[in-house]
């Protein structure tokens, strides 16, 4: 028996080889090639040579990536933790079964079934400065019209919000998952013992739900880093540099300066920027007994 | 097993047959042309193509329309792979130098008749002396005014005589009190409200220059005082004097605008002279020169579409027939019933005088043509250049500094145009 399992090793291998064949060409070499073009230039001619750390070094000195190094760092400092946390609120309110919980389950879902790119399209009309009907509402109620994207302080935040809008959905139904393997038991011995509500939330549910909100903010974390669509759709970028993520440095050198080598300079760097985030994060939520 | 082998079995048959189709397709006469063109809209692109087809049977022309957008980064990846394909692209005349000094044009010296083409056309193709891009059309600027609007405000319409233009502060003026911002009225706006290309007269109209002479430089020409003066002016439209709609920047977008009536002016090209009755038929709009600084000298854009040769394509023959045909008369005639670009053949001025170029539009556009047209920066990194300064444009709209904003995108455009020194 162990021989004839020996003898078709392969077997298993073909079963999952079209999975495998899907991460190696489509994630595991365009890392590969990443890194490697990060060390690359190309003439003008199209010919491509070794450039050693010159990509690096160019953007070293370079004010517009610092500037969107920072930029990209404020974004995902905010837009992570807040997505979590939003995430398990609405996990919670729509927990428990009560009238109305399965609409407010989809309804929250639901942004998460646009295209971004649509999301984005439409988040730009509606809070558009002059035409748009936010600004529209706002003024019909005296308040003063708000500039959103095209303003150096609220566009960082107004593309958080869009982005939060459509992910947070999203993520809930992760926690929900999550939510639904806690044991019964575990709550009812701890209201059997006095807990209150609060309590059995801070010393129940928060230390169970340590994994799935762990699995959350690291692929959050992972997505937001890759934030690209809206900033190429409404602000490039812009105003003043305020949304400058790195992703749309990455694609600006390649498409925009004709500079493959900086672009994939900048792709590794995000790559090795997203792998110490996660690292940072495990281990703030590795529980006790991991350890 | 005999699952598994049933499994092979078809695999095999299925890539057999996969094999078989592919050589059938190779096999055939017909040649087949990838064209990647601009994404106008189909009725003014498919009788110029199907004219081609009915011309040219043995070649099967398939036509890809990107929008405009898009177009450059499409062209740039498509290109850049250094392969085949597409066999013909359109090329935007200031991007020549860009596109030739990297490889993506085929020189067409010897298969273009230079004694054909208009000067200014001619030479928007031109590289080291070597003919990179086929002229297929010139461009210019008009005034467009809305006559419900300006008569509303109780405003003279400005005058069709070149000598009699509107400075810019006569059009502020008027555009104020067109505009009502809070009923979505505006006085005035750019066709292309992002775009060097109609920005730049701007600073081109107070005697700026743009970048060095050998077109490797912005730093002390793109952040001058002179540069500074007119994109604080640019500026002014949207926040002081608040007559252009902030954030509009798709030139589709800007064109609704006007033909939805939304607009008191409107600085656009000769194409809108057919595009504004075909979409906006009950419009009424008058013409007149594009307005310049008092202080400065009148100045219009210039250049347009080209068309190139992917030096790689292994349909030489067949592209190179594609490039005779839209050079001829007949067709550039055709073309110019499209989407009236100011043709760049001097047989089709001629032959059109009487007819098309007697409108009083096409008058302002031809003494623009002879006397205040400037072509774009010539350099080879106008890619670079364009896309940096679109967003330094955005950002000035925005309530930039003028002067920080400038200086920054002349660095960073000396930045990337380092790679052609």
């Amino acid at each position: 028996m162990g021989n004839g399992i020996r003898e078709r090793g392969w077997i298993p291998l073909l079963f999952l080889a079209p999975a495998l064949i899907g991460l190696i060409v489509f994630r595991l070499a365009p890392i590969g090639i990443a890194i490697v073009g990060g060390f690359l230039q190309q003439t003008l001619r199209g010919e491509t040579v070794f450039a050693g750390l010159a990509n690096y070094l160019d953007l070293a000195t370079d004010p517009v990536f610092w500037n969107s190094v920072r930029v990209t760092l404020l974004f995902n400092v905010l837009i992570n933790p807040f997505q979590v946390v939003v995430a398990l609120g609405l996990a919670l309110l729509v927990f428990r079964p009560g009238p109305g919980v399965t609409f407010f389950r989809a309804a929250y879902f639901l942004p998460m079934c646009v295209s971004l790119a649509i999301v984005s399209v439409l988040w730009n009309i509606l809070l558009d400065t002059q035409l748009g009907p936010v600004n529209g509402l706002l003024s019909a109620l005296g308040l003063e019209r708000q500039p959103f994207f095209r303003s150096e302080s609220q566009a960082l935040l107004t593309m958080i919000g869009i982005a939060s809008w459509k992910g947070c959905g999203y993520w809930m139904m992760f926690l929900l998952a999550g939510l639904y393997a806690i044991p019964d038991d575990f709550h009812e011995a701890a209201r059997i013992d006095g807990a209150n509500a609060w309590q059995r939330f801070r010393y129940v549910t928060l230390p169970l739900m340590r994994r799935p909100i762990l699995f959350v903010l690291i692929a959050d974390t992972a997505i937001n880093f890759l934030f690209f669509a809206p900033i190429y759709i409404i602000t490039n970028g812009g105003p003043a540099g305020a949304t400058d993520l790195l992703m749309f440095q990455a694609y600006q050198s390649a498409f925009a300066y004709l500079n493959h080598g900086r672009s994939l300079a900048i792709s590794t760097i995000l790559l090795v920027v997203i792998a110490l985030f996660a690292v940072v994060e495990f281990r703030l939520f590795r529980s006790p007994s991991d350890a | 097993m005999t699952t598994r082998r049933a499994l092979l079995g078809w695999m095999a048959g299925a890539a057999l047959l996969a094999t078989g189709g592919w050589a059938t397709a190779v096999s055939a006469e017909q040649a087949t042309l990838n064209a990647l063109w601009m994404g106008w809209p189909e009725e003014q692109v498919d009788p110029l193509m199907d004219a081609f087809r009915e011309a040219h049977p043995e070649i099967t022309l398939n036509v890809e329309r990107i929008p405009f957008a898009q177009i450059f980064q499409t062209i740039e990846v498509r290109l850049n792979a250094r392969g085949p394909d597409p066999d013909i692209f359109i090329v935007d005349s200031p991007l020549t130098a860009s596109y030739a000094v990297r490889g993506y044009l085929l020189d067409l010296t010897p298969h273009l008749d230079a004694s054909r083409f208009t000067k200014a056309g001619l030479a928007a193709g031109t590289v080291d002396g070597k003919i990179y891009s086929a002229p297929f059309g010139s461009s210019s600027a008009l005034l467009f005014y809305n006559k419900k609007l300006l008569a509303e405000a109780g405003i003279e319409p400005p005058s069709t005589d070149p000598a009699e233009r509107w400075t810019w502060a006569e059009l502020v003026d008027a555009a104020k009190k067109v505009a009502k911002p809070d009923q979505g009225i505006w006085g005035f706006v750019f066709e292309q409200a992002e775009r060097p290309y109609q920005l730049l007269p701007l600073p081109m109209s107070l005697g700026a220059e743009m970048i060095s002479a050998d077109g490797l430089t912005a730093t002390g020409y793109l952040d001058s005082a002179k540069s500074v003066e007119a994109f604080q002016f640019y500026q002014d439209l949207y926040q002081k004097e608040q007559v252009s709609p902030p954030g509009v920047f798709d030139n589709n977008l800007t064109f609704e605008l006007f033909g939805t009536g939304k607009v008191g002016f409107f600085v656009g090209n000769p194409y809108d002279l057919v595009n504004l009755p075909n979409k906006y038929p009950d419009l009424e709009w008058g013409l007149a020169p594009h307005p310049y600084f008092v202080d400065g000298t009148p100045v219009t854009p210039t250049g347009a579409w080209h068309i190139g040769v992917n030096p790689n394509t292994d349909q030489m023959e067949a592209a190179l027939t594609f490039i005779d045909f839209m050079m001829q008369d007949d067709t550039q005639r055709l073309w110019l019933s499209l989407r009236p670009y100011p043709p760049v053949l001097e047989a089709v001025w001629e032959a059109e005088a009487d007819t098309t170029f007697a409108d009083p539009g096409w008058g302002i556009v031809r003494h623009e043509l002879a006397e205040t047209a400037r072509a774009r920066p010539a350099t080879p990194g106008w890619r670079e250049y364009e896309d940096i300064m679109r967003l330094a444009i955005r950002d000035i709209q925005t309530g930039a500094d003028v002067q920080a904003t400038l200086t920054a995108a002349a660095e960073r455009i000396d930045r990337e145009l380092a790679k052609y020194r």
